[in-house]
């Protein structure tokens, strides 16, 4: 699998501010490339259903929206809070970080 | 081989049920979970919500809360580490959760004679460190939730303080378990922003009534507290203006519509209901400054018997003028300073509240919504 790009998106929240980044992962430092691309992995993310929310109706909950594009294939997919596996929190956090230091830049 | 815990495969809902109400509370935590696996498996929150109520409720009982750890992972409710009565922690979030659930009960108690959540003494549960860099508090069907804002950043980038830092926020999340149990409003859209607008009321009214301040004197931001130093900005929202409550280069501009003529038509945040919840925020508001005094005694009432008595899950904006214009004609009187004072504070955001006059494109129907409804956002119309 060969990453060639990830949109992510989070919107809601208590606050109800949107995040948005457009991460080109040629430009990504080698160590949060190699940490997304296993996540990635492990999810076996282009497999994974487009809805994974079952929590779009709890107050203030988050919503995230990622869209993977890999030279062999495109997937997007969107979750909630609730709804999100220990491996998927996990890779939110970090796109989250680099949504915000993106920002920065 | 995939091992499972017999009571998740073998045991039938009914006996869950019993057990739920009447069993250990070992039992009954784990009754509950295994519920709440199947019912969000079959969508029934609502369905849920009941069981957790009645599991946790002693009828007649009053103030009873327990402030769970979650020792930033993200099980849930976590460990207990204070419960009703217990001294204060030396945790400064168990002390504000226990606090602020407290004297959120005690306004809905004291002034609209509500006994808790479900009006029938639920126990108050609250989970403060919610995983790491978790910059948001939730109600999730059946507790509040808080996360401790972004402790993960360098200090100089932090944008969030702790959730719990905010009485507002706590009273808030307390708050959309009362909607839960009364016009149970539609997590989207209008109904959505509504249920927002109601939390955002009771939220205010509980700092306000911590404060003993009048609606003149109050500051009528919500999450007051919450930006770090590093923000440019008072507060998450303002129901006195909205869209003024932060201009900041990361976190942007508030978003907040204060008329009808501004109204937000978006697909994301449900729909738009932490945005949209300005305008009937600050319908709110200008009541409460109309009738002068205290926000909580009349305004607040007339809200309160509202959002019990008069909304359903589908109502709009235009449905709450109209009743919350009834219930002050019916609390206090047609024709009275207080039903005058609901016509205004409707009237400034572009509402008449008999219906009679022109009322704007919302966007709450037409292709946006039927767009909502075919990915699930929204509800399917009766």
């Amino acid at each position: 699998m060969h990453v060639k790009q990830i949109e992510f998106e989070r919107t809601g929240g208590f606050a109800g501010m949107r995040i948005a980044a457009d991460l080109k992962f040629e430009d990504l430092p080698d160590e949060q490339a190699d940490t997304i691309a296993e996540l990635l992995d492990d999810l076996d993310f282009a497999e994974l259903p487009e809805e994974l929310m079952d929590d779009s109706d709890m107050p203030d909950q988050f919503t995230y929206t990622i869209k993977v594009i890999t030279e062999e294939w495109e997937h997007t997919v969107t979750t909630g809070d609730a709804s999100a596996s220990e491996k998927m929190q996990q890779l939110l956090q970090v796109l989250n970080r680099l949504a915000r230091r993106q920002k920065r830049q | 081989m995939h091992k499972h815990l017999p009571v998740n495969c073998f045991i039938p809902p009914h006996i869950l049920k019993n057990i739920a109400t009447k069993g250990t509370e070992g039992q009954k935590n784990l009754a509950i979970s295994t519920l709440k696996i199947s019912a969000r498996m079959g969508g029934q929150r609502q369905a849920l919500a009941d069981f957790a109520a009645a599991a946790f409720r002693v009828d007649g009982a009053g103030k009873n809360r327990v402030i769970y750890d979650a020792k930033n992972g993200s099980s849930l409710p976590g460990t207990v580490v204070r419960k009703e009565g217990e001294p204060a922690s030396a945790d400064v979030a168990v002390n504000e959760a226990y606090d602020g659930s407290g004297i959120t009960y005690d306004l809905f108690h004291d002034m609209y004679q509500r006994n808790s959540i479900d009006g029938n003494g639920m126990r108050l549960d609250s989970t403060v460190h919610y995983r790491q860099g978790y910059d948001n508090a939730f109600w999730d069907g059946e507790q509040m939730v808080y996360g401790d804002g972004d402790e993960d950043q360098p200090v100089e980038e932090r944008l969030f303080n702790r959730f719990t830092a905010a009485l507002d926020v706590i009273a808030h999340e307390l708050t959309h378990g009362v909607t839960q149990f009364e016009a149970k409003l539609t997590y989207s859209l209008q109904p959505g922003a509504l249920n927002e607008s109601m939390s955002d009321v009771f939220g205010s009214l509980v700092k306000q009534y911590k404060l003993q301040q009048t609606a003149a004197e109050a500051d009528w931001i919500i999450g007051q507290g919450l930006l770090t130093a590093n923000v440019n900005g008072v507060g998450i929202r303002s129901m006195k203006a909205p869209g003024t409550a932060y201009d900041d280069p990361i976190l942007g501009k508030d978003p907040q519509p204060a008329h009808m003529k501004d109204y937000v038509n978006t697909i994301g945040d449900n729909g738009g209901v932490h945005i949209n919840s300005g305008i009937p925020n600050h319908a709110f508001y200008v009541t409460a400054v109309e009738l002068g005094g205290h926000a909580w005694e009349k305004a607040g009432q007339i809200w309160y018997v509202t959002l019990k008595d008069k909304l359903g899950a589908n109502s709009k904006f235009q449905e709450c003028a109209n009743m919350t214009y009834r219930v002050a004609g019916e609390l206090f009187g047609a024709g009275s300073i207080e039903q005058q004072a609901v016509q205004k504070g409707w009237l400034e955001v572009g509402l008449n509240v008999d219906g009679s006059g022109p009322v704007p494109d919302t966007g709450g129907g037409g292709c946006l919504e039927a767009l909502l409804r075919l990915i699930g956002a929204a509800p399917a119309k009766k």
